[in-house]
Parts: C-alpha cells; sequence; structure tokens
C-alpha cells in the first residue's frame, strides 16, 4: 500500500508539468476552435536555450524564444483560421509544419544528446519518499501560474473578451472586442506556459529533440481526458496522466509504461462523452 | 452528380499516361526507378490519407502504422513461414482492414482534433508491438531476407507494378467517391446530423471507410516490404505517417489526384536537400507556404480565379495609393 502511495504521489507531481501543458492546448482550442501540436516544440526549445545559456538571462531567452515561437504560429493560424471558418484542421496542420520545421531546427542547431541540469545533490524525505527539492519548485510554480490563469480568465475583462471570442466571434467583435489580437495573445500565451515547462523540465526530466512529440502528446492526452473546453479539468487530465505512467512504470514491465497510459487515453476517448460530436451523442 | 465512365477514369489515365511516358526514358537508369518505386508506394500511402482526410474528415496519423502492419503480416508470413508473397497480399490488405474497423468505430463519433489524437495513439501502440514483438516481427533488429515478388525480380517490374497499383487504387477511389457510399460519407464528414436524418449509420460509414483507406495503406506496405526486402521498428513510424499527410495536404487531399502529385514532389525534393536533420525544416516551411497561399493543396486550387482575384485586388490597392 505504501508503494502504491508513492507512485501516485510520484505520478501527480510529474503531472503537474503535463497540466502546465495541458492548460494552453485548451485555452486555444475554446478560444479560437482549433490547437496548437507546435507546444512541445516550443518546450524543447526553451529546454535547449536554457541549457546552452543558463543562468536568469537564459530562463529570459529561453522563455522569449517559446514566446517568439507560439507568435510566428498565432500568425499563421490566423492567415488560415479566419474567425467563422468552417475548417478548424487546416491551422492545425499550419501548426503541424512549424513544429516539423522546429524539431528539425533543434536537431540540426543543438544535435541529438540529452539536454539535462541537475541544480540539486540532496533530497527532501516526505514521510519516506525521497522527492527532488526541484518537484517542490515545479508545483508551486505550476500552480501559481494556474492560479493567476484562472483569475485572468474568470475575473478580468482581458478574460471576459477571451470567453466572449471563444463563444460567439461575430457578437464579440460587433461589440467592440478585437477577437483577433485576442486570438493573437491567446497563442502568446500559450508559448509563454511552453516556455516555463520547458525550463523546469529541463531541471527535472530533461529532453531531447525527439522529446517534443511525446511531450505535444501527453500534453493533448491530458487535454482530452475529460474534454477539450475546460483548461482547469486539463490540469487533472495531466495529474491523472502522470498517475498513470508512474503506476504503470511501478507495476508493469519496462516495455509497457509507456504504452499502456496511451492505451489509457484511447479508451478514455472512445467511451467518453466529452470529445463527441453533438450529433452523434457527446457534448461539442 | 454522377459523371461519365471517360470522364470518371480521367485521374487514372493521366497517371497512366505519365508513367507510359516517363517509363522508356527511365528504364535502363537504375536510380530513378528506385526513385519512381518509392514515388509509387509513398502514391499509396498519400492516397490512403488522402481519402481519409479529404472525403471522411479524419485527419489520420496512422497510414504507415496500417503499411507497416500490411508489411509485417506479408514479412512474417514469408519468412517465417514460406508462404507465397501472394497470399501476404491478402494478409496486407485484410489484417490493417481488421484492426482499423473496431479501433474507428470507437472514435469516429469524435470532433476532428481528438479524433487525429486518437490515430496518433493508435500508430504508437502500433509501433510498440512491433518493436516488443519478439521473434515474430524481429524486434528492434527487425525482419530481413523478405523475398522479391515472383515474376518481378527487376527493378522496371517493381516500378510498373507500384504504378499498377496506383492507377487501381485511384480508379477504385473515383468509383467509390461516385457511389452511393461515397455521397454518405461525405455529408457524414459536412453534417453527421444531417447523414443520419438520412438514415446513413455514421459511425458505421465512417468506421467502414477508414478501414478501406487503411487497407489501401496495407498494400503500399505490402509493396514496400517486398521491395525494401527488410522491414524494421523504424521503417514506417508515426513521422512517416505525417510526412505522408504532407504530402496529401500539399497535392490536395480533396483531389484524386492531389496525393499522388505531393507524394512525388516531396520525395523527389528530399533528393535535392543537403542533409537529413534538415528535411524537416524543408517540410514544414513548404507545408506552411503552401496552406498559405493555397489552403486546398495544389491541385484543389482554382489558380486561374486565385490569380484574377490577387490582381484585381492588387490593382483597386494602387487606385487608392495614386488616389
Amino acid at each position: 500500500m505504501y508503494e502504491f502511495i508513492e507512485y501516485v504521489v510520484r505520478g501527480a507531481l510529474l503531472g503537474v508539468t503535463y497540466g502546465l501543458l495541458a492548460f494552453p492546448v485548451s485555452l486555444v482550442f475554446i478560444t479560437t476552435g482549433s490547437v496548437d501540436v507546435a507546444l512541445g516544440a516550443y518546450t524543447v526549445l526553451a529546454v535547449a536555450v536554457m541549457y546552452f545559456v543558463g543562468g536568469p538571462l537564459g530562463v529570459m531567452l529561453a522563455i522569449g524564444a517559446a514566446v517568439l515561437a507560439a507568435g510566428v504560429v498565432g500568425i499563421i493560424s490566423m492567415r488560415l483560421n479566419r474567425p467563422g471558418a468552417v475548417d478548424h484542421l487546416i491551422p492545425v496542420l499550419g501548426t503541424f509544419g512549424l513544429a516539423t520545421f522546429l524539431e528539425s531546427m533543434i536537431l540540426t542547431n543543438f544535435g541529438t544528446a540529452p539536454m539535462i541540469r541537475q541544480p540539486f545533490d540532496t533530497f527532501w524525505n516526505v514521510f519516506g519518499i525521497r522527492i527532488s527539492p526541484q518537484i517542490g519548485i515545479n508545483v508551486v510554480i505550476c500552480l501559481l501560474i494556474l492560479g493567476a490563469l484562472y483569475f485572468i480568465i474568470n475575473r478580468t475583462p482581458f478574460g471576459r473578451a477571451m470567453r466572449a471570442s471563444a463563444v460567439n466571434p461575430t457578437g464579440a467583435s460587433l461589440a467592440g472586442i478585437p477577437v483577433r489580437r485576442i486570438w493573437f495573445s491567446t497563442y502568446l500565451l500559450g508559448g509563454l506556459m511552453a516556455g516555463i515547462a520547458g525550463v523546469l523540465i529541463l531541471f527535472t526530466t530533461g529532453a531531447d529533440y525527439s522529446t517534443s512529440f511525446n511531450l505535444t502528446i501527453w500534453g493533448f492526452g491530458s487535454a482530452i481526458i475529460f474534454g477539450l473546453r475546460s483548461p482547469l479539468r486539463g490540469f487533472l487530465g495531466g495529474l491523472i496522466i502522470g498517475v498513470t505512467q508512474a503506476l504503470c512504470s511501478g507495476y508493469l514491465p519496462s516495455s509497457f509504461s509507456t504504452t499502456v497510459p496511451l492505451i489509457f487515453i484511447f479508451v478514455v476517448l472512445a467511451i467518453g462523452k466529452n470529445n463527441q460530436i453533438a450529433a452523434t451523442g457527446g457534448r461539442v | 452528380m454522377q459523371h461519365g465512365l471517360l470522364q470518371r477514369l480521367r485521374p487514372a489515365f493521366v497517371v497512366a499516361l505519365i508513367i507510359a511516358v516517363l517509363s522508356p526514358l527511365i528504364a535502363a537508369d537504375a536510380f530513378w526507378l528506385d526513385n519512381s518505386v518509392i514515388v509509387a508506394i509513398f502514391a499509396l500511402m498519400s492516397l490512403s490519407a488522402g481519402m481519409a482526410y479529404g472525403q471522411a474528415g479524419i485527419l489520420t496519423m496512422a497510414t504507415a502504422a496500417f503499411a507497416s502492419l500490411g508489411a509485417f503480416a506479408t514479412s512474417i508470413l514469408t519468412v517465417h513461414y514460406g508462404i507465397s508473397p501472394w497470399l501476404g497480399l491478402l494478409a496486407a490488405i485484410v489484417l490493417p482492414a481488421l484492426l482499423a474497423y473496431p479501433t474507428a468505430r470507437g472514435i469516429v463519433r469524435l470532433s476532428p482534433m481528438p479524433l487525429s489524437i486518437g490515430t496518433i495513439l493508435l500508430s504508437l501502440v502500433l509501433e510498440h508491438f512491433v518493436r516488443e514483438g519478439g521473434s515474430l516481427t524481429g524486434g528492434y533488429v527487425g525482419l530481413s531476407g523478405i523475398p522479391a515478388l515472383p515474376g518481378f525480380d527487376s527493378q522496371f517490374s517493381f516500378h510498373l507494378l507500384g504504378w499498377a497499383l496506383v492507377v487501381a487504387v485511384l480508379i477504385f477511389y473515383v468509383n467509390l467517391t461516385n457511389s452511393a457510399i461515397g455521397r454518405a460519407v461525405r455529408t457524414a464528414k459536412h453534417d453527421p446530423l444531417r447523414a443520419t436524418a438520412d438514415g446513413v449509420n455514421v459511425a458505421n460509414i465512417l468506421a467502414s471507410y477508414f478501414s478501406v483507406t487503411a487497407a489501401i495503406a496495407g498494400v503500399a506496405g505490402w509493396l514496400y516490404a517486398h521491395y525494401m526486402s527488410y522491414m524494421g521498428p523504424d521503417s514506417l513510424t508515426m513521422h512517416v505517417s505525417l510526412r505522408i499527410m504532407l504530402m496529401a495536404v500539399i497535392g490536395g487531399a480533396t483531389t484524386y489526384l492531389g496525393p499522388v502529385l505531393g507524394a512525388a514532389f516531396l520525395t523527389l525534393l528530399t533528393l535535392y536537400l543537403p542533409a537529413a536533420e534538415t528535411q524537416g525544416m524543408i517540410f514544414g516551411a513548404v507545408l506552411i507556404l503552401v496552406l498559405l497561399v493555397t489552403p486546398n493543396g495544389i491541385l484543389g486550387t482554382n489558380w486561374v480565379k486565385l490569380l484574377t482575384t490577387r490582381k484585381n485586388a492588387d490593382r483597386q490597392n494602387h487606385r487608392r495609393s495614386v488616389a
């Protein structure tokens, strides 16, 4: 039982980072009706910049690079996804294009070597569970960011404008809300969160050029478990994915530790109603 | 709308004519014959992806996984059990279709993006089973010594077979699209509620169509395995699926010939790229450029209308700036 609790705790701590990536996935979806699959690539770009520059300047440059890349995607996506557009898959393909571009750019410039830093030599002992202080820092930063974003979305005029742009872009536009500017800000916000996640991942699990796709999958998996339309439920999805991964790593042969969580997401998608089209009995 | 037989078969005629003209020119050139076979294999996979996305609205990232399934089916039968590659073809068609139907049945009711993620998950799980397949799939080493097809022992014959399969799939695709099933699939894609009201079982018809596209990918995998004579866990991965989708979209996923053009364009483009690492940058940039200029792909765009509209817009802007 103690072992089980340890896996659950470790998984939840790991899932915090996935939750941080799931949040912008849902945010972009509810605002623009599209998704940004280049999020994992921004994260790895931030990891690479932070790894090679380091220090406070590295943090700023890493987050800045992720926001800049997200800005480019935002511009491209808005060219492809005008308010009222029917096929939201075209801009998704555009973000696939940029994700491919960024992954190749990271491979060309930074190589294939894993990028990781271990800032702490000592570990905390929490009820017998060894936890790196870095994990504590990750949890605090993630919770602070999510709290701030929850406040911005639900309690500020900008958040109301964002929600209005999501529900009815034409109506919001007639009411004087700059819908396209709001959409663009959402992409930048996604880049900001991916950049922060990248800095935290460098000091936790590390990454290499090929990690971007996995991060995108785990971020998306987290976001869609309880339905793409709720950023906060996406964060909860991140925790569940993290716990599932930790339990699979603990109790299953190593070769199945990454596959079973994928099957888990697939089954949840297949039997859940949260992502199904309303016309076929779902809620979207 | 019903079309005449000749008009319906036009895409297949176009491909057959181009191959008839090119074949004598490259018959003695091993380099171009090799590339021609590769283009034909990718054209088959790209047609599979184009059908799924262009007709059924399923942005599939599992095309290479189904091709891999077909390739391993024939490889296992021929290498381990000495069974004829022609029976391997049957397995390469049936197995992907049998797997695709029940899995698609579970996820085709999803909205487009989660549906696409579902196909990615399917692809990653299949990749895992290939890697962990032990002596059956060859595990991390893969299977080598896959026999060539009886009667197709030269590159030129493979080239002809590959393009004959492309023409056959095009004829099938055109006829399917113009049938009642094709119309029902398109209705289900654009308006599931309307399709349901028309008496169409949306989940069933989309899953069936998806399994047909998986079978076509399986044929491509069969050809790939017997041409390369080796199948490994890294031969047909998720990244290949992404590249195949790029081919279909760049050429024009809603058109018949678009996926074939996209496959030829991107495969031949790689011949002139400096290094494998930088290929992603070129592919990504080309995709973005094509989507920005022609969101429906090269063959899905009315170029005359596009250029005329742009020219008129330029004239109006010029007049405004002069005024």
